[in-house]
């Protein structure tokens, strides 16, 4: 299941933490648990966007600071080099679920 | 079940005899399962609150008596894991191997049962053994979870109890069955895990190579799992006792098969797929399928886009539909009102302070806040699609587009972050190793339309186009998206080479709107402007009205129509007079000013329709769309240029943005004219 994660990932293409947990037959709870697995392994980079604490003071006159982007808060997960190159090693017969 | 309780610890303690040894039970959990509930109901008052040695996570022990045995409770600190990335999962798994309590008592989310389980496929390769209360399942029951926990007590093989332990259900079957297994042991061997089939060799290998060094009280399998798996603290203590030939040996396995940590975590996967199959019927029409439903039309790569153009012509359309009366009673009633008591207040003093405050302050300030209904308006629907869950939705569809036309590789992943503000989209770049790549995505950043730029964008359409606003803004609005896209593929073809990368976003869940919070946060946004109306658009409406007066009281002659007649050649390309592009220059310190400096400039004090007119009277629709199309590309705020210079380190990649943005904004507007000159 996590080797089909790791090609999924591969794909190129984005994804949903909700479309990708329906891909793989799991809950997202879980999805995201194996997420923290691979980010941990540095298969995986996580990306929180956070624009006002990490801008400081930079967005204080911004009249839609509050906005912050669409996606505040958000997490985003990508592969790293590392996991580019684990998803391209994995055994096939082993990607596809079972 | 009847608990009488001990007066404390360490009474407790000394009244028991050697013939009644007491029994150690662990509780353990991952946070917010309900662990808490169920030592407080066990233990009562009987609890001692104190450090884990050498860490600043809260210990907590308690004791009880029960069918006359001591029991001495550990509550464990909350963990999700035991990979020992942070202190509790290390002082979870250390109490069990170290201290090796008689039974370790796992409380789980009866409704989060597979993230639940993870800790559980943990626990089981520790040498203890275990009991699991399956708490929460009123809540899983709810969510239309049916977890079945005999089947799942016969698929793992260890007693599973299940409660309600907010209710104090199950929480007393669960000690007796935590006290019957210390006291009697397992009944049966439990159904563990395993590591992949592919690499049991290598694991037994690994055991093997290590065996005759694992210092006690630690289980070589489970060493020579953590081993593969990289753990680091476990590493470091197998490379302290193995011999250094032997380590040697074992870091050339290690190297060898240095993705094994997938193997190990996928054999824990696929024993959680197994146990919650035979345990769980899955939710018929649950929350989280029926977001899925919604989300299979909104984040559709094509219907998903449809949708998203709909939600902003609606939105403008709404803005204007009701913010343009209100703004138009505003300019009357209010500024228009205001300018026409300041002219018979101030009429008896210099001609110097009515200018200043009539053509300067209410100029510039005042013309710009008869616009606050529209922003309003637009302020309040931005806020309604956040709280109900859509701008994630919108930001993931316009990705989605990119991606669709050739922007994916990870250097354009940080400019989707920016979707609403630029600022997180180039502290996004930190994510790009190559600094190349890095610094195209800086530099491309400010091309991604953030909501100030679009409520500008909303007040200047209605100035110029007040019967066609809605529709021009929303035409405008995709504008440097698609300069973004053409700049993008370009570089992306030629100089990053980028493949695809995937990512995975998290979305919020729908629900209903909060008016509350979006109340506050249309109220925080205007507060916010009006902040701004009062310090950055004031103080540059009076130097722009200072410029204009200066030094011959006529604006022709003035210091700023000196500044205009060198911009002239460049506004003529544009089909633009000087006033306007001094405008536009004036928006580089905030984007708002550039319809106050208009208001100053064309001299029309009290009254924003009078500016429309007399902007409508200089300007053909080529020349304001392309006065429109220059401001939307024109560089981005102060903020903005803070952070590529943070980011870059250096204020030269600052002044290369500037000017590539000065000379795409200048391309875009003479484009617009010259095109919009065939059509309009």
């Amino acid at each position: 299941m996590i080797e089909e994660l790791l090609s999924l990932l591969a794909t190129g293409r984005p994804h949903t933490l909700g479309s990708l947990a329906e891909t793989l037959g799991v809950s997202a709870d879980l999805l995201a648990q194996m997420l923290a697995d691979l980010e941990r392994a540095g298969y995986v980079s996580v990306v929180e966007v956070q624009c006002g604490g990490q801008a400081g003071g930079y967005c204080a006159g911004c009249p839609s600071a509050g906005l912050c982007g669409l996606l505040q808060g958000k997490r985003l997960w990508t592969l790293t080099e590392r996991g580019r190159r684990a998803a391209g090693e994995q055994p096939t017969s082993l990607t596809k679920g079972s | 079940m009847p608990t009488s309780q001990v007066a404390s610890t360490s009474l407790a303690a000394g009244a028991v005899s050697s013939a009644t040894r007491s029994i150690t039970i662990a509780l353990t959990g991952q946070p917010n399962v309900g662990k808490s509930t169920v030592f407080n109901m066990l233990t009562g008052l009987n609890q001692h609150v104190g450090n884990w040695p050498g860490k600043t996570v809260e210990r907590r022990e308690g004791t009880l008596e029960h069918h006359g045995r001591l029991v001495h409770i550990v509550d464990l600190p909350g963990a999700y894991c035991l990979t020992a990335a942070s202190p509790e999962e290390t002082i979870t798994r250390d109490y069990v191997i170290r201290e090796r309590p008689d039974v370790v008592m796992a409380v789980i989310n009866a409704a989060s049962l597979e993230r639940n389980l993870y800790l559980v496929a943990e626990l089981l390769a520790l040498p203890v053994p275990l009991v699991l209360g399956l708490n929460m399942m009123d809540v899983a029951k709810q969510e239309g979870l049916d977890v079945e926990p005999a089947v799942l007590e016969a698929a793992i093989g260890i007693p599973v109890i299940p409660m309600v332990a907010a209710r104090g259900e199950g929480v007393h079957e669960l000690l007796d069955a935590a006290l019957k297994v210390a006291q009697e042991g397992p009944a049966r061997e439990p159904n563990r895990p395993e590591i992949r089939p592919d690499h049991r060799q290598v694991l037994a290998h690994l055991q093997e190579l290590i065996a005759p060094f694992v210092p006690a009280p630690y289980p070589q399998d489970w060493v020579a799992l953590k081993l593969l798996e990289g753990d680091a603290e476990i590493t470091a203590l197998m490379r302290e006792h193995l011999p250094p030939e032997v380590w040697e040996q074992v870091h050339d396995v290690l190297h060898e098969h240095e993705d094994a940590i997938i193997a190990v975590a996928s054999g824990r996967y696929d024993w959680i797929r197994r146990m919650t199959r035979a345990a769980v019927k899955r939710p018929r029409a649950g929350r989280i399928t029926r977001t899925q439903r919604i989300d299979s039309v909104v984040t559709h790569p094509f219907l998903g886009l449809l949708l998203l153009a709909a939600v902003l012509a609606g939105i403008f359309g709404l803005t204007y539909a009701l913010g343009g009366p209100m703004q138009r009673w505003v300019d009357e009633h209010v500024v228009h009102a205001l300018a026409s008591w300041l002219s018979v207040a101030l009429a008896g003093g210099p001609a110097w302070l009515s200018g200043l405050v009539i053509d300067g302050i209410l100029g510039g300030v005042g013309t710009m806040l008869t616009f606050l209904p529209i922003l309003a308006i637009f302020f309040a629907s931005m806020a309604f699609l956040e709280d109900v869950g859509y701008m994630a939705r919108a930001a993931y569809v316009m990705d989605r587009f990119m991606h669709a036309i050739g922007l994916h590789g990870k250097s354009f992943m940080p400019l989707f972050l920016g979707f609403g503000c630029n600022v997180p989209a180039i502290m996004g770049s930190r994510i790009i190793e190559s600094p190349r790549a890095r610094l195209i995505t800086i530099l491309l950043a400010p091309l991604v339309p953030c909501a100030a730029r679009l409520a500008v964008l909303t007040t200047l359409a209605q100035v110029f186009f007040p019967e066609h606003a809605a529709i021009v803004t929303w035409l405008l609005t995709g504008l440097p998206l698609v300069v973004l896209a053409l700049l993008g593929v370009v570089t992306n073809k030629l100089l990053l080479g980028g493949e695809p990368t995937a990512f995975i976003m998290e979305m919020p869940l729908y629900h209903q709107p909060h008016w509350g919070t979006i109340g506050i946060a249309v109220w925080q946004r205007i507060l916010s402007f009006l902040r701004k109306a009062g310090t950055v658009i004031l103080s540059v409406s009076m130097i722009v009205w200072l410029l204009t007066v200066l030094p011959t009281g006529e604006i022709e002659t003035s210091y700023m129509g000196r500044i205009g007649l060198w911009l002239e050649p460049v506004g003529r390309l544009m089909g633009l007079g000087w006033k306007p592009l001094v405008a536009i220059l004036t928006s580089f310190v905030a984007k708002e000013n550039a319809l106050a400096t208009l208001g100053v400039l064309y001299n029309v004090g009290e009254s924003a329709g009078a500016l429309g007119q007399a902007l409508q009277a200089e300007l053909s629709p080529a020349s304001g769309l392309a006065f429109l199309v220059a401001e939307m590309l024109f560089i981005p705020c102060v903020s903005t240029l803070a952070v590529i210079k943070q980011e870059t380190g250096s204020w030269k990649w600052v002044g290369v943005n500037v000017a590539m943005l000065t000379a795409i904004s200048l391309v875009g507007g003479i484009a617009a004219y010259h095109l919009a000159s065939m059509v309009l």
